[in-house]
């Protein structure tokens, strides 16, 4: 699975999501899959940039 | 004794194995959300199959496995006469034969929110001591076994219980003194995990009717339903209540008991009508509509919106499915920014979900 970045107009990230699903992960660190992505980013992983920046 | 004044905790009814009174609450007395297990958004009755990454079954149930394939879930699995007052329960099937391992869990668990636990003053001095009692139905005799747990898994209570007989329904009752020390959240996280064992290793397994400050899911020696090819395990009328003894089920009303499950997920798909309707707005640009929407309830937390099947907006004669989405969600409404091609800057925008069960938008805040 490998997440990406996904920014608002002025090109802040606001939410993450899976690649090749489309879903939308905000960055609350409450919301469980949220929780998720920082566990994996802890792990050692990078996600994709975003593609509108 | 002052005249109205009830001076009992407890009055027996006629009903075996139940009584009236002893919790402080008439309203809400069961901290289990979807415990008669009528609810089931996700499946809509459909068999799902327990994976390691643990995998929500029916509304606010999940199942807790270590390993992949090892049993299934499916509401009203085996088509058995669920007990006298119920119409669904949650099915448990095992898929082998497995020799559960130390390290190994397997287990259907509820996590309940700490903002619906904080009158029962867990981790301090005035600890109220509560009753899970549930309905159970296994191919299996013996003794099982389950546990509560603290948010940060280092309380936890295992419990066992005892089935005599095969294929017939039998209530269960397991009263637990409240914890007086630990950390139990009384926030929007996990006050309470409720966890009903299907077999764990010994890791997993602690000595039933104590408290612990290890991670334990289970009681030790607790008979392992994913041991036995084909083995059936079946509950439902699961409560959590104040009190020392297990009162009557707590009707809730199917409005109600979704309402409730809709603050954790819910699901809008595009059955049942030609155009399932959903999110309105405008186009941003040529590839993004704006699009905004209400969820049914206000939510745990800002969820995770995803889409699966087809979704299109309108904009003026024209129309495009979506292929992707950005959202912008608190815990009471969502925006999504869709992206769309040919659309024109400044025009209305209108979703809708093609017709099928297929075709759906979720929202996840789930614990």
């Amino acid at each position: 699975m490998m997440y990406q970045i996904q920014n608002d107009f002025q090109g802040n990230p606001v939410a993450v999501t899976i690649v090749g699903q489309i879903i939308t992960i905000p960055m609350d660190e409450a919301n469980t899959d949220y929780q998720a992505y920082l566990k994996w980013v802890a792990e050692g992983n990078t996600p994709l940039p975003a593609e509108n920046t | 004794m002052a005249y109205g004044t009830v001076n009992a905790d407890v009055i027996g009814t006629s009903v075996a194995g139940s009584n009236l009174g002893a919790g402080d609450a008439s309203l809400m007395k069961n901290r289990i959300i979807n415990g008669a297990m009528v609810i089931d958004q996700r499946n809509a009755g459909a068999s799902v199959t327990a994976t390691n990454a643990s995998l929500y079954t029916l509304d606010r149930w999940k199942a807790n496995a270590s390993q992949n394939s090892k049993y299934t879930v499916q509401q009203n699995a085996g088509s058995v006469t669920p007990p006298v007052g119920y119409i669904n329960y949650l099915g448990v099937t095992s898929s082998s034969a497995y020799s559960v391992a130390s390290g190994d869990y397997f287990n259907i668990i509820q996590s309940i929110e700490g903002l619906n636990c904080t009158d029962l003053a867990w981790g301090t001095a005035n600890a109220k001591t509560v009753t899970l009692s549930f309905q159970v139905y296994s191919s299996l005799t013996g003794t099982f076994g389950g546990a509560i747990q603290n948010s940060a898994g280092n309380r936890s209570y295992p419990f066992a219980y005892t089935i005599s007989s095969a294929n017939t329904w039998t209530q269960i009752s397991v009263t637990i003194t409240g914890d007086t020390t630990g950390t139990w959240l009384t926030t929007n996280g996990t006050g309470i995990l409720v966890s009903i064992g299907l077999g764990n290793g010994t890791t997993y397994s602690g000595t039933a009717g104590s408290w612990s400050g290890n991670y334990y899911f289970s009681a030790t020696g607790a008979t392992s339903v994913v041991g036995t090819n084909g083995a059936t395990f079946y509950i439902t009328g699961v409560q959590l209540e104040v009190g020392s003894s297990a009162t009557g089920f707590e009707y809730v009303n199917y409005q109600t008991s979704l309402a409730n499950c809709q603050r954790y997920y819910w699901k809008v798909s595009g059955d049942g009508a030609s155009i399932g309707g959903f999110g309105s707005g405008q186009c941003a640009s040529s590839v993004t509509a704006n699009i905004i929407f209400s969820y049914p309830v206000t939510m745990r937390t800002a969820p995770t919106i995803a889409q699966s099947g087809t979704y299109t907006i309108n904009f003026g004669a024209g129309n495009s499915t979506v292929s992707a989405i950005i959202g912008y969600t608190s815990s009471a409404y969502g925006r999504i920014d869709a992206t769309i091609s040919g659309a024109t800057t400044g025009y209305g925008a209108a979703g809708w979900l093609s017709n099928g069960t297929s075709n759906f938008i979720t929202g996840s805040a789930e614990l």
